[in-house]
């Protein structure tokens, strides 16, 4: 049995009075795909910015790559550094190109030089077919555009893990498909990937794993094909037949 | 950073207590320095003295002391300012807003005016050109001048509360068949006052504050009090941090109340 | 908005009658209550005038006060802005200690009027801390290069540590409305950019160099250029406390000349261009951005 690249052992959240997540454990192996789902405010979002500690866990214990998230700053930089990460909204930096965008972090986290950052950058952006707009600014970009630079970005950084936090949901539909291709193909090339979606025929292409949340709860594990024919618990169920049904 | 920095930082960030402790420290040592800086110099320190300032009492008899005079003055002049400067403001918003030519150039010119020449050069001016052709004594002199300066900020708070009521307003008072005059009375005027709370309030203590500045052309305020019993006594600094103080207790508590003002506003919309 | 149709009407009518009446007691007073004869002609020695041994023109008090003014607006949006940036900073910093020492500033100096912090921290400054920090000294230097570059930068040496003080007052005051300029800016950047800055790897201090200061400079300047309007106008203020400045100048003038409605008239109008011009400035450099950014 492999060891698991990310660990979640009894992780809870709290924000004031609300609990965001309560005692989520969860491990993710090297190379593994995972996909979570639920209804809005069941703590996804939350449980995959613990894991770069965007958001801090009140208790529990998370360790991603052999290296515990405490309040050390350093390990918290060099987690951030093997995890990137896709948002919603593409944060991308308006007041920088393209190029910019991607080479900022190598640059200043990982110390490489502009010429070597710029190549790398290049070739993230081929990957995700968009090398002609390198000069552009973001506001210049249509929205699937920003969200495959936002993913070139993360990509620059060379991660091991990749995290999506609801990667489509700012898309018009028409542009669902080029950021979701992209998807598709990191995942061919063996990255590990937890994604939060509500895209369900792309869970059932690349998932190894799904994951169903409700209430800051881990209510259902399994892999997809047992998870879209047979689910064990109600609440899944439900919810599969209320976002399948269209 | 080394540990130990990194250390302190942390604490500073999570703990309250220790932050306050830092804080309070670094408040004593400010404090500390003042007062051993005039020790320094031999200065005689009289806060025993201040107390006659509010109130004085002699011979079983009590009498209003100087201070309390010059904050009877000061309030005097904030309360005929308020009420002439909301006057001037709304009238110089209208005219901004109507669509006569020489309204919008008279309120116009009026605005760059204010905004571009300093207050104290507006006060000598009024002091040294306007009131001896007028023949108006020292104290209106302060209220007219002051209300000049304040009417403009005042005409630009009521102006963009108007406009701040939504478009849709307006054309659905059209709609209904509602006059201009109703509109704005019915409307518009209910929807922008809670808009418009806040910045006012704001002004007041603005008001309150650049009322000082009638102390240059000698109008008997708390500021002008101050002075006077400086150059008698020679207490500066206890003068002058209580004279500090008054304005700070009457300008925070307005800042208080506008703030329960927005509260309110963003609670009820 | 729409745009209305601008049109003659009573309103017109009303507000032309109001100004004609007022400008018709003006006169009237002037020349009959008051027997005021104007005479500009004995203004102008007092901005520039030919020296008797020379017979260069040589500028006067006014230009003088002009220049002081100008160095003080000049240099004080500096100081205040090294100041407003680092109090900005602490004003948003987690530290909660720097926090209260920021807010507790800013407070402080927006609910004191300007007269009074003016009054009160000059009396601080000239009887405690120009003496600790050797400025007389300085001025009094035998060293000409000393000398020199204090005249060039600042005017007449006898008169340096009057000038430094009042600097340091109207920069310590303007600082406090630069750092909730400062705060203002920084804050208006949507938290996802820190959090996009921090998921790349960034430390929090390259998130704020590279992501968020140089988005919030933008936000920053036109509010910035605003301030320097304003401390163009405040610096008047420390004519109360002697400094040499056009205020201060002006009120000598009207002194030993007695032409005070000329002097005080032609005052504010020299502040009305020196700040008017600065607003058409800004407004075409805002716009000339603006442009450049599309």
């Amino acid at each position: 049995m492999q060891k698991p690249i990310i660990k979640l052992r009894g992780v809870c959240k709290l924000f004031g009075q609300f609990q965001a997540l309560y005692d989520v454990s969860f491990d993710v192996k090297l190379g593994e795909r995972v996909v979570v789902c639920g209804p809005s405010g069941s703590g996804k979002s939350t449980m995959i910015r613990c894991i770069n500690r965007l958001e801090e866990h009140d208790s529990g214990e998370i360790t991603v790559d052999g290296i515990e998230l405490t309040e050390d700053m350093e390990n918290i930089l060099s987690v951030r550094r093997e995890v990137g990460m896709v948002f919603q909204q593409f944060n991308l930096f308006p007041h920088l190109t393209v190029l910019e965008n991607l080479v900022l972090a190598p640059m200043r986290a990982r110390k490489l030089s502009r010429t070597e950052a710029e190549k790398t950058a290049m070739e993230y952006l081929e990957r995700v077919r968009i090398p002609d707009q390198a000069s552009k600014y973001p506001a210049q970009l249509s929205g699937g555009q920003q969200q495959r630079v936002a993913i070139a970005r993360s990509l620059c950084m060379k991660p091991k893990i990749m995290l999506f936090d609801e990667p489509t949901s700012a898309l018009d539909p028409e542009m669902i498909k080029e950021v979701l291709d992209v998807m598709i193909e990191l995942a061919r090339d063996g990255m590990t990937m937890i994604v939060v979606t509500h895209e369900m025929g792309f869970a059932k292409t690349v998932a190894d794993t799904m994951v169903f949340m409700d209430h800051g709860r881990i209510v259902e594990v399994a892999p997809p094909s047992t998870f879209f024919t047979s689910p064990k618990s109600d609440r899944t169920q439900l919810f599969l037949s209320q976002i399948l049904s269209h | 950073m080394p540990k130990v920095l990194r250390k302190y930082w942390r604490l500073s960030q999570r703990s309250r207590t220790f932050a306050t402790i830092q804080y309070l420290l670094f408040m004593g040592i400010l404090v500390w320095t003042v007062v051993h800086g005039a020790n320094q110099m031999g200065y005689q320190w009289q806060w025993y003295n201040i107390p006659d300032l509010f109130v004085k009492e002699f011979r079983g008899e009590y009498y209003v002391g100087r201070l309390t005079k010059g904050l009877w003055v000061t309030l005097q002049l904030t309360f005929w300012c308020v009420g002439l400067t909301l006057l001037v403001g709304l009238i110089t918003a209208l005219l901004r807003m109507s669509n006569s030519i020489s309204g919008k150039a008279l309120a116009t010119g009026y605005l760059e005016v204010v905004r571009n020449t300093p207050l104290l050069v507006q006060l000598y001016l009024f002091y040294f050109v306007f009131s001896p052709i007028l023949g108006i004594d020292r104290f209106w002199t302060g209220v007219v001048c002051l209300t000049f300066y304040e009417g403009s900020f005042v005409a630009e708070i009521i102006r963009s509360g108007i406009q701040s009521v939504d478009r849709g307003q307006w054309e659905a008072g059209d709609a209904v068949g509602l006059k201009k005059g109703d509109i704005y009375r019915y409307i518009v005027i209910p929807q922008a006052i809670p808009i418009m709370l806040p910045p006012l309030t704001g002004q007041i203590i603005n008001l309150v504050k650049h009322s000082a500045i009638v102390s240059v052309i000698a109008v008997a305020d708390l500021t002008t009090e101050g002075r006077n019993v400086i150059a008698d006594t020679f207490m500066s600094f206890e003068v002058w941090f209580t004279v500090a103080g008054i304005y700070l207790a009457i300008t925070l508590s307005l800042s208080i109340f506008v703030h329960w003002l927005e509260r309110r506003a963003a609670f009820s919309r | 908005m729409q745009r209305k149709k601008t049109k003659l009407n009573w309103i017109d009518a009303l507000v032309v009658l109001s100004i004609a009446i007022f400008v018709i007691v003006i006169v009237r007073r002037v020349e009959s209550v008051l027997n005021y004869t104007w005479d500009w002609s004995k203004i102008v020695p007092f901005f520039i005038y030919v020296d008797r041994e020379t017979g260069e023109w040589t500028k006067n008090l006014m230009i003088e006060g002009l220049l002081m003014t100008m160095r003080l607006a000049v240099y004080g949006i500096v100081a205040s802005a090294i100041i407003g940036v680092v109090m900005g900073l602490c004003r948003i910093s987690s530290n909660l200690f720097l926090r209260m020492v920021a807010r507790s500033y800013v407070e402080l100096v927006r609910n004191t009027p300007p007269l009074v912090f003016i009054f009160i921290f000059y009396f601080f400054l000239s009887t405690q801390l120009m003496p600790v920090l050797g400025i007389e000294e300085l001025a009094r230097s035998d060293s000409p290069t000393v000398q020199w570059l204090i005249r060039i930068l600042c005017g007449d040496p006898v008169l340096f540590s009057n000038f430094i003080s009042g600097l340091v007052c109207l920069s310590i005051f303007e600082g406090a409305y630069i750092t909730e300029i400062v705060r203002a800016g920084v804050q208006s950047i949507p938290r996802g950019q820190w959090e996009a800055g921090k998921a790349v790897g960034l430390s929090g201090f390259d998130v704020m160099r590279s992501v968020i200061l140089p988005q919030a400079v933008n936000r920053i300047a036109p509010p910035l250029a605003n301030q320097f309007i304003t401390l163009i106008k405040d610096s008047s203020i420390v004519s109360l406390i002697s400094i040499q400045e056009l205020t201060f100048m002006a009120v000598e003038v009207g002194v030993s000349t007695s032409r005070i409605f000329e002097i005080w008239i032609l005052t504010a109008a020299m502040y009305f261009v020196i700040c008017y011009a600065c607003v058409l400035f800004f407004n075409w450099l805002e716009r000339r951005a603006a442009r450049a950014r599309r």
